[in-house]
């Protein structure tokens, strides 16, 4: 006899914090009760200057400031990367971006900290700043760096194949350049964070807003110069990330730094301001790119050349640089492949991760080429990209191993749902359909930190109350993931979901995790999440057995009943399992760890382990769209996109994610962008840097495709980057049948569609007059 | 200069002694504790702070407290009753309306001024009545299901 | 707490009491709906030591109807606007426009006044004190330099309230009042091309109302350019009102907003009364608009673009109204 029960992989399930979230009660970290001081930054006024002197005595000596520090109380630079860390928490002997901090204070209230900073005076002497990678890299620029020369973070080359073979090959070579500007996450919640120092213990607990607890806590120890011991990273509730928040930032070790300085508990809320300054969106982006096409469609070879505006900072920035070369693989099946990519220092703020991290502006650049020379051989977009499909399983001329491979499906739903072939080059004037394929990695397969360890840990504990915590250190800021791990353990140990509860990111109680960034929570934690669960239902079927007097491996569980396999009658309940199995030694807590195996590591070549992953998601979309030729302004009519997430663990937490994601791309595309003016931002506010409302916002249509994968989770894949680089083609592919123009500039704004349009106006006028003059 | 603000607060009386200068918001979250009402910008450009004022939405960030007095003032932890959450609450959570969560309270609050209006909106309706709040992780997609579920769901 | 500098809040509830206040504090603000003041003050624009709540005023809250026409008191909500009965029967243009502001939440303060008294924009302007420091401050305030023109002596903030350009087209008036009483001027008259003191109010003055005239067999009706569906202020908004006879136009103004300093009612439109709106006329009103609006580099979106899709606005909405079976 089998009961029936409701699996809890693959069901709808509602977010477990949603009631938290909807009823108000849910607290972010500007939100926790604390009688704390404030704490404020002096940011940097110039782009780039020599600091001579920072005078702070006037503001320490303002009645109700109780600590001001500077570049001098942190002389130990921090970074993201082991490899390139050299930013300070505050500046020291140079400011190089506007907005940097500088000094910070803490004060009993508010118009006292305003005050105090007004107090502060800079001496500086100004050096020229570049806020272009060409301005930076031209010769003779004053470095911003010691140890790099002109200005150049990292340069890559690779090739893969032979190129100059591939292009000889080909029927049509065509090379495009296309520019993408600088865009940010714009997470809803800005930057906050809680420090408190207990100076008798010397102890530090810092709460705050971090997609990465275990980055900030290795930072902090650095920076402050404890032990890790001494320190507790708290994440509460987290209003967004989308990358932001995947390295340690500034702000969140000035105020450990000010609350170590006061003695006491400082909170430092940034303005939305100041979290556009904080930055690490997607850099500037100049791509050259060159493909070579057999008449069937073929591709015979690619090259591509990137160069990124990466900011005053290194940050992620190699990281970043290297992604956009070894995603050019993986989706398609190119014999040769070469990149050469830049990442450069500019005086402008730091840029980092950014959702589909440096993966989304090359795509763009490859779909876009890839159907402007579909068009130039007649060839219909989807079958161009039918040419190219990988054979799977197969590994990349760079290493990576795909064993799961949804593309094709992709394909094929959203050319069916859109209605492409009835509708495509039949709509009327000023309407376009576009598609692009895009795909990204279920978690980065080398840490940042080869510590031996396994690469993701979780626990879980049972005891008398018969409930069970996951414990785990896995960031949920709003995408799900804790969510997920409760599906996965409920489904391995056959309970309940309200059985399950979540404890998560303290790093005083739950097990150390790399964080949120890469996809890789479902993937790794997922996985490790299986392995705990495992366990615990090994030490339960082996207490049912005793009770039944039967071997561990009769029994199952489902709907909370043990029973012995083809039994009949009711069996024991959960409790009574859990009762015999404490009776043995009291609470237990399994341990269930995930590690990447080394063959999905990476390729041996330099950087190799950038863009390694055990899986890849893949996504293709249409995107319909509608260009008004008196404004420029391009609508969004409908999105249908198909994302293979492998097996989708809780397909309303995917479509979620899916949507979220295409709609990030259509925020890129078509109107976001950051500017500055002789270094400052003219962007950074909500008005400034326009987030799409409500009502431009299109319907996207999700299908998800479910290939599973061998190795992901119940063989799920990542769900929340994938399809966004995709819509960033689409679009521009749609704008291409509508007003035929292709744009090779993003964001495609109105302005540039008018300018386009007039261009091609006095173009065409000027072709007429020298066809009457000849 | 301060001044005796006497006011309706989800439902109960209040009287506090507020600066002429306190902003609503800071009033709701530092005086009154109610921290569900959420910061996100520097003044009117989210909708994240988004409260009602006898009834009507308002930015709790660009208002201030002292003209609130004897108003009946609105917020996310006002809405549904103990332990059981509202229509629009439910909606937002089994329809994933809500995922950071950090502008699911505003969202809420100008979709409950929208159906206590108009229970029976239309997309685009629903479309124009939340279009001074900003979402980055939703596409709105979802929350416009959530808001549409809640009225079908009407009592 | 504190995210607004320290003032006292005045209640008044006569014009006496405004000019007391006034009296008492030379940088007093008005304060009706806040939106536009409250956002300012928080950018550190203005310290005033008192801010003076004019929503008490008689008259200020009503929307009556007069013999000549109808009387919309200048506290009146533009929620309330784009929904009251009586404009949306004689003056949908104006409900219209008054639908465009921002978004739904600042349209339940916001006020018609304070629409049409809306501080000038810029990029230069609108931003944290820190931000305006940094780049040694601008000629509109603590400044002595016009970021936009180095070189020029005056301030090029862009005017951006969406009604003034509707009203202006149907010929609105605007009353003023201070402690001695009260005048009407032309509304046109209250703009001034100085976006550092574009309103051309007396010391103590206010605007009290505005006067609308119902012509009959007008049409009219607003467009506005921006990135965004909601929210944005115009990068360009066109208002046009016209009369059809006889297949030829007859009456024909054209208003501007979000070009210029101030809100822009076109000059020479006469010249194409009489004739039919074809394409040589919208070619014409392109010509006008194009020459006589002056983006300048107020928006992050360039000039360019605002001047020609205020031409391009203006079209659309001549051809569409003359169309229109209501000029008919």
């Amino acid at each position: 006899m089998t009961a029936l029960r409701e699996a809890a992989v693959g069901r709808r399930l509602p977010l477990i914090d949603g009631i938290e979230k909807v009823s108000g009660r849910a607290a972010y970290t500007a939100d926790l009760p604390a009688r704390a001081l404030v704490g404020r930054i002096l940011r940097s006024p110039y782009a780039h200057a020599e600091l001579l002197e920072v005078d702070v005595a006037a503001a320490r000596s303002l009645p109700g400031v109780v600590a001001v520090i500077t570049g001098a109380d942190c002389d130990k630079p921090f970074g993201v990367l082991p490899i390139s860390m050299n930013e300070y928490p505050l500046a020291r002997e140079r400011v190089r971006y506007c907005g940097e901090p500088v000094a910070a204070v803490a004060a009993l209230d508010d118009e006292t900290a305003a005050r105090a900073l007004a107090l502060i005076r800079l001496r500086v002497r100004e050096l020229p700043a570049y806020f272009s990678a060409e301005a930076a890299r031209a010769p003779g620029a004053v470095l911003l760096h010691d140890n790099n020369s002109g200005n150049v973070l990292r340069e890559v080359h690779d090739e893969f194949g032979d190129v100059a073979a591939g292009f000889a090959a080909a029927d049509l070579v065509r090379e495009a350049r296309y520019r993408c500007a600088e865009v940010a996450h714009g997470q809803m919640e800005p930057h906050a964070a809680l420090a408190e120092y207990d100076g008798e213990r010397q102890r530090l607990t810092l709460y705050s807003v971090t997609q990465v607890p275990y980055y900030l806590h290795l930072m902090l120890a650095r920076c402050l110069g404890l032990e890790e011991s001494q320190i507790r990273v708290v994440k509460p509730f987290v209003g967004g990330g989308f990358g932001a928040r995947v390295e340690p930032l500034n702000f969140e070790i000035v105020a450990a730094l000010l609350a170590r300085a006061a003695c006491g508990t400082v909170r430092l809320n940034l303005t939305r301001e100041e979290t556009f300054l904080t930055h690490r969106g997607r850099p500037e982006t100049d791509i050259r790119i060159k493909l070579g096409m057999t008449r069937q469609g073929r591709l015979t070879a690619a090259s591509c050349d990137v160069v990124q505006r990466g900011g005053a900072y290194a940050g992620y920035g190699i990281v970043t640089i290297l992604y956009a070369g070894s995603l050019l693989h993986g989706i398609y099946d190119i014999p040769a492949v070469k990149y050469d990519g830049c990442r450069v220092y500019t005086n402008t703020p730091p840029c980092g991760a950014m959702r589909g991290h440096g993966s989304v502006d090359a795509r763009y650049a490859f779909e876009c080429l890839l159907d402007t020379m579909a068009a130039e051989l007649g060839l219909d977009p989807f079958a161009v990209r039918r040419a190219n499909l990988l054979a799977v399983p197969t590994q990349t001329a760079n290493g990576i191993i795909v064993n799961s491979y949804g593309l094709p499906e992709c394909l094929d739903r959203v050319e069916s749902a859109s209605g492409w072939q009835a509708r495509k080059g039949r709509l009327p004037p000023g309407r376009g359909l576009g598609m692009a394929c895009s795909h990204y990695v279920s978690g980065a397969g080398k840490p940042i930190h080869r510590t031996g360890e396994p690469h993701a840990v979780v626990e879980l504990r049972l005891d008398f109350d018969g409930g069970i915590t996951i414990l785990t250190g896995a960031a949920d800021i709003g995408q799900g993931s804790s969510t997920i791990l409760v599906q996965a353990v409920a489904e391995i140990l056959g309970v309940d979901i309200g059985r399950l509860r979540v404890v998560a990111t303290d790093s005083a109680v739950t097990p150390k995790d790399n964080g949120s960034y890469s996809s890789r929570v479902t993937f790794m934690v997922g996985n490790a999440a299986i392995d705990a669960a495992r366990q615990l239902r090994d030490i339960l079927f082996a207490a049912a057995a005793r009770r039944f007097e039967t071997r561990p491996d009769w029994i199952e569980c489902i709907g909370e009943r043990f029973r012995v396999r083809g039994a009949e009658g009711s069996g024991l309940a959960f409790r009574e399992v859990a009762a015999a199995a404490l009776a043995q030694g009291g609470s237990i807590t399994v341990k269930g760890t995930f590690t990447v195996p080394v063959e999905y590591q990476g390729g041996k070549h330099r950087g190799g382990a950038v863009g390694s992953t055990m899986a890849l998601s893949y996504a293709a979309q249409v995107v319909e769209v509608e260009v008004d030729a008196d404004t420029g302004m391009v609508r969004v009519e409908k999105v249908w996109v198909a994302h293979d997430c492998g097996r989708a663990i809780n397909p309303l937490a995917v479509e979620g994610q899916v949507q979220g994601s295409v709609w990030m791309g259509m925020a890129q595309a078509l109107g976001e962008e950051t500017r500055y003016e002789g270094g400052l931002p003219l962007h950074a506010s909500l008005l400034g840097y326009p987030i799409p409302t409500i009502v431009e916002s299109p319907p996207i249509e999700v299908h998800i495709v479910e290939c599973l994968d061998p190795n992901g989770p119940f063989g799920a894949k990542e769900a929340s980057e994938g399809s966004l680089a995709g819509f960033l083609p689409a679009v521009t592919n749609a704008v291409a049948e509508a007003v035929g123009l292709r744009m090779t500039e993003l964001p495609i704004t109105p302005d540039r569609i008018l300018e386009a349009l007039a261009r091609r106006q006095r173009d065409s006028r000027i072709a007429a007059a020298r066809g009457a003059a000849s | 200069m301060a001044m005796i603000l006497s006011l309706t607060l989800n439902g109960r009386q209040r009287t506090d002694l507020v600066p002429d200068n306190l902003l609503l918001v800071e009033y709701l979250r530092d005086m009154a504790g109610l921290i569900g009402t959420k910061r996100g910008c520097d003044g009117g450009e989210c909708g994240t702070c988004t409260v009602l004022v006898d009834g009507v939405p308002r930015h709790a960030c660009l208002t201030l407290a002292a003209r609130c007095g004897g108003r009946h003032v609105e917020t996310i932890e006002g809405i549904g009753s103990p332990g059981r959450l509202s229509r629009l609450q439910r909606a937002f959570h089994e329809k994933l309306g809500t995922q950071c969560g950090f502008c699911t309270p505003g969202m809420i609050m100008a979709a409950e001024a929208l159906l206590r209006r108009n229970p029976n909106p239309e997309e685009a309706q629903i479309r124009a009545a939340l279009s001074g709040n900003l979402c980055r992780c939703t596409g709105y997609v979802k929350i416009i299901e959530s808001v549409q579920a809640a009225a079908g769901d009407a009592p | 707490m504190s995210l607004l500098p320290s003032f006292e809040l005045i209640r008044a509830a006569s014009l006496a009491e405004v000019a007391a206040a006034r009296r008492l504090h030379a940088d007093c603000r008005l304060l009706a709906g806040g939106t536009d003041l409250i956002a300012n003050l928080r950018h550190g624009l203005g310290g005033p030591a008192a801010l003076v709540d004019i929503t008490g005023l008689p008259g200020m809250q009503e929307i009556a109807a007069e013999p000549a026409g109808i009387r919309i008191g200048a506290g009146v909500t533009l929620s309330r606007l784009a929904d009251d009965p009586l404009i949306r029967r004689h003056f949908p243009a104006l409900a219209e426009a008054a639908a465009t502001v921002a978004g739904p939440t600042h349209r339940a303060s916001a006020t018609l006044g304070g629409n049409l008294c809306l501080d000038t924009r810029c990029v230069f302007y609108n931003q944290s004190d820190w931000w305006r420091q940094s780049n040694d401050f601008c000629l509109k305030y603590r400044g002595t330099v016009c970021h936009v023109a180095p070189t020029g002596n005056r301030c090029h903030a862009a005017y951006s309230g969406d009604t003034a350009p509707v009203l202006l087209v149907l010929g609105a008036q605007a009353e003023l009042g201070d402690a001695d009483g009260t005048r009407r001027i032309a509304l046109n008259e209250l703009f001034r091309e100085d976006g550092a003191a574009h309103l051309a109010l007396g010391a103590e003055e206010m605007l009290l109302s505005v006067r609308l005239p119902i012509e009959p067999r007008l049409a009219a009706g607003y467009e506005k350019a921006r990135l965004r569906g909601a929210i944005d202020f115009p990068l360009a908004g066109v208002a046009v009102s016209l009369r059809r006879r006889d297949g030829a136009l007859d009456g024909l103004r054209i208003a501007l907003t979000g070009t210029n300093s101030r809100p822009l009612l076109l000059s020479g439109c006469e010249a194409l009364i009489g004739g039919p709106c074809d394409a040589e006329a919208l070619r014409q009103i392109s010509k006008l608009v194009q020459k006589q609006v002056s983006p300048m580099r107020t928006t992050i979106v360039p000039a360019h673009y605002r001047r020609r899709v205020a031409a391009a606005l203006a079209c659309r909405l001549a051809a569409r109204l003359f169309s229109s079976p209501a000029t008919a």
